[in-house]
């Protein structure tokens, strides 16, 4: 099933891989599923934002709606 | 770009026998062409049939309006949304469109994990039951369904998927598949929504996804 893959070496700040790892943890994915999984998610965004669209987060309780600023 | 295949068999129901296929994880002009040029035909000369035979329309394939070649045009190159297609005898059997980024599971036991989303799947309409009596491949289904796991296997996601059901589907999601059913989704134009654990995703692989 698995596609042909690269290698690349990331370079993290102490702050920035806890981050990572902390995901990792809470997610059940190593790393580079994780990341994998953050790129896909950020083209898709990305994608949107420059058709036009708007992402939000919505509190579902409240009925608030909040844009996520993409820069 | 490469298009990676796996070797695969369908059921040819009229011979009673296997033939070989292969699944493909894209979906290509060739497929979309197919789409055109052979299933369209069929499944207007059947939606014809069925209309002069009186079959009420809430018995027509609910997916009749699906456009594939707008779908893959509007997804091209998004890696959230990979595609799948299955072709035997030169000819496409059937196409699945997942989505992998946005989607996480509902049943409690899982902890909102990550799951593959099985977003549009589709049977090539001579392959369809409510259509063709015997229909001309059985297996379609089941190996795109067994796709969808893999891929949520090689994710991490451990072979969590979820899908809205269209209601000429929810039998073999249920009972084939061995999926969950949650109920009718009021988010979703009330169709139902099925899901599938790791334990459940290893059960069917295990029973080697047979109909």
């Amino acid at each position: 099933m698995s596609a042909s893959k690269k290698t690349m070496t990331l370079n993290l700040t102490d702050t920035e891989m806890s981050a990572l790892e902390d995901l990792c943890s809470k997610k059940e994915l190593s790393k580079t599923a994780l990341l994998r999984q953050a790129l896909r998610l950020y083209q898709l965004v990305e994608d949107r934002i420059e058709k036009g669209d708007k992402l939000f987060f919505e509190d579902k309780e409240k009925k608030e709606k909040a844009e996520v600023m993409m820069l | 770009m490469s298009v990676s295949v796996s070797n695969v068999f369908l059921l040819n129901a009229a011979a009673g026998k296997a033939e070989p296929a292969e699944l493909l994880h894209a979906i290509t002009d060739k497929q979309l062409a197919d789409w055109e040029a052979e299933w369209a035909p069929e499944l207007l000369s059947s939606l014809q049939r069925l209309h002069r035979t009186g079959v009420a329309r809430a018995r027509w394939p609910q997916s009749r309006h699906w456009d594939w070649r707008r779908k893959a045009t509007a997804l091209q190159g998004m890696l959230a949304y990979p595609g799948f297609s299955v072709v035997c005898a030169g000819v496409t059997q059937g196409m699945m469109i997942l989505d992998v980024a946005t989607k996480r599971c509902r049943i409690l036991s899982q902890g909102g994990k990550n799951l593959v989303y099985v977003w549009f799947v589709e049977n090539a309409p001579w392959n369809r039951k409510e259509l063709f009596d015997p229909p001309r491949y059985r297996g379609v289904g089941s190996i795109l369904i067994r796709a969808a796991i893999e891929l949520s296997k090689d994710l991490e996601f451990q072979g969590r998927i979820g899908l809205h059901s269209l209601p000429q589907a929810n039998s073999f999601y249920a009972n084939t598949c061995g999926m969950t059913d949650l109920g009718s989704d009021p988010d979703h134009q009330g169709l139902r929504y099925f899901e599938m654990t790791p334990e459940q995703a290893a059960a069917f692989i295990a029973k080697g996804g047979k109909t």
